[in-house]
């Protein structure tokens, strides 16, 4: 059974359909990487997987959860599907330790002592324990980036998207943020990466999907995306930013 | 006679009129509070129906002036239900109504200001909205509103001497009960304005000192 299942989704904007029919399995372990221009729709793609956009139709699954639908119990299914987003979004009234502890313990499913000790490895693993008790005010991007990671992480979930995690960080932070996600990667976890970073998408991911206008125009390993890549638009797309 | 003359002879009486206006003040305000966080909560709220009564409050309360609210449930009410309501309750009534309304608007810029983004990603770590509202969107709202709420409580404040009108013995009708005695009229405003700007820079005090210590760092 695939991890991740989207069948037909189709998703508007008032009049204007962002997603026309997307299909798409991710088998367990898979590192899929999703490309494409601005407007493409993968960003809301993504979204949808963990339904902070609505799907307008068709079906998503995710761990054998059906997402579409407003079922009651999305909030138990969110749990397992970590989200980074491009602007970090951590909580900036907590520490560093409160914005990893805080929905594990607010949920009941750790203890604080529990979460702290989860929170200390997961730190560590990120390369940032010394900075259990900032604030995200006093860190830098590629900080933060990792510590947002580490909170997806605090949950325990089986699939992890990303939202252009390195979209807004400074060139120089953006390898210190691919090394985690790669660790991570090798670690066997599910992922979805919406990405401009060819050059991850290439060493890391499985799998390269091209979406365009809404369609996924072209998939394949990174090797034959980017090596042989077959449609017109997929070509034109990959001369223009490689 | 002269002004500490004067000053000693009715500050018994002043001191009392000023209680009163903290009392009604403090009074409506703590309603104010709740009021406000609820329409203000309901004005952000995905469904329609709260949407809409929030804004018909909002918008009658500040689409009409204050002194007609207070006249409207003093006697409006009162002789419409046939009940009898003291000057006091009415005045905090009216005062809680008011300042709810202002308050609600202040919730709801509070709450949108706060990016979308901590909805989204206390969402997608499985709270429910309701939690994330409470935990991550309201702590970092308050902080930004509080220099907001501090200057409705000033108003409601000032906005407490309107009530004398519909006989609410604060600071403002205890004054003019006094001048209609003593017929002292310039040394017994100054004193009355005195009293009510020695109070309301106590509250900016007090504020500046909340503010600062609910600050964090920023990012």
């Amino acid at each position: 059974m695939p991890k991740v299942e989207i069948k037909n989704l189709k998703k508007y904007f008032g009049d204007l359909q962002v997603l026309k029919d997307i299909n798409l399995e991710v088998d367990e372990g898979e590192v899929i990487c999703v490309i494409g221009p601005s407007g493409s729709g993968k960003s809301t793609m993504l979204r949808c997987i963990n339904a902070l956009e609505e799907a307008t139709s068709g079906t998503i699954i995710v761990d054998g959860n059906e997402i579409t639908g407003e079922p009651a119990n999305i909030n138990i299914y969110r749990r397992d599907i970590g989200m980074v987003f491009q602007q970090f979004n951590l909580f900036p009234h907590m520490t560093v330790m409160e914005n990893i502890t805080f929905a594990p313990v607010s949920l009941k499913i750790l203890t604080k002592e529990e979460a702290r000790k989860t929170a200390l490895r997961l730190l560590k693993r990120v390369g940032l324990e010394e900075k259990v008790d900032a604030y995200p005010g006093q860190l830098s991007g590629g900080q933060k980036q990792r510590v947002a990671i580490a909170r997806a992480l605090a949950m325990n979930p089986d699939v992890m998207l990303f939202d252009e995690p390195t979209s807004a960080l400074d060139p120089e932070m953006v390898g210190e943020v691919l090394n985690v996600m790669k660790k991570l990667a090798q670690e066997g976890m599910t992922m979805i990466v919406v990405t401009h970073e060819m050059g991850f998408a290439r060493e890391v991911s499985n799998r390269v999907i091209f979406i365009d206008e809404g369609y996924i125009v072209e998939q394949g390993s990174p090797e034959e995306l980017f090596g042989r890549p077959q449609n017109e638009r997929t070509i034109n797309f990959l001369n223009m930013i490689l | 006679m002269g002004f500490f003359e004067l000053l000693a002879q009715t500050y018994p009486q002043l001191l009392l009129g000023l209680w009163i206006t903290v009392e009604s003040t403090l009074i409506s305000l703590i309603i104010a509070a709740f009021l406000g966080l609820l329409f203000g909560l309901m004005s952000v709220s995905k469904k329609k129906v709260a949407r809409g009564i929030a804004r018909v409050y909002v918008d009658i309360i500040r689409g009409t002036p204050i002194i007609v609210q207070a006249f409207f449930i003093y006697f409006g009410i009162t002789s419409a239900l046939g009940i009898r309501m003291t000057p006091l309750v009415a005045g905090i009534v009216a005062l809680s109504l008011n300042a709810g309304a202002y308050s609600a608007e202040i919730f709801r810029g509070g709450i949108q200001a706060i990016a979308r983004g901590q909805m989204e990603a206390a969402r997608s770590l499985g709270l429910p909205y309701s939690m994330a509202m409470r935990k991550v969107i309201l702590p970092q709202a308050v902080r930004t509103m509080l220099p907001s709420l501090v200057n409705q409580c000033i108003i409601t404040l000032k906005d407490s001497s309107i009530m004398s009108v519909i006989g609410l013995a604060d600071l403002t009708f205890t004054g003019k009960i006094i001048i209609a005695n003593n017929l002292e009229s310039f040394k017994m405003w100054l004193m009355v304005g005195i009293l009510y700007f020695i109070v309301i820079s106590l509250l900016s005090y007090a504020s500046k000192v909340l503010e600062r210590r609910m600050s964090y760092a920023k990012g």
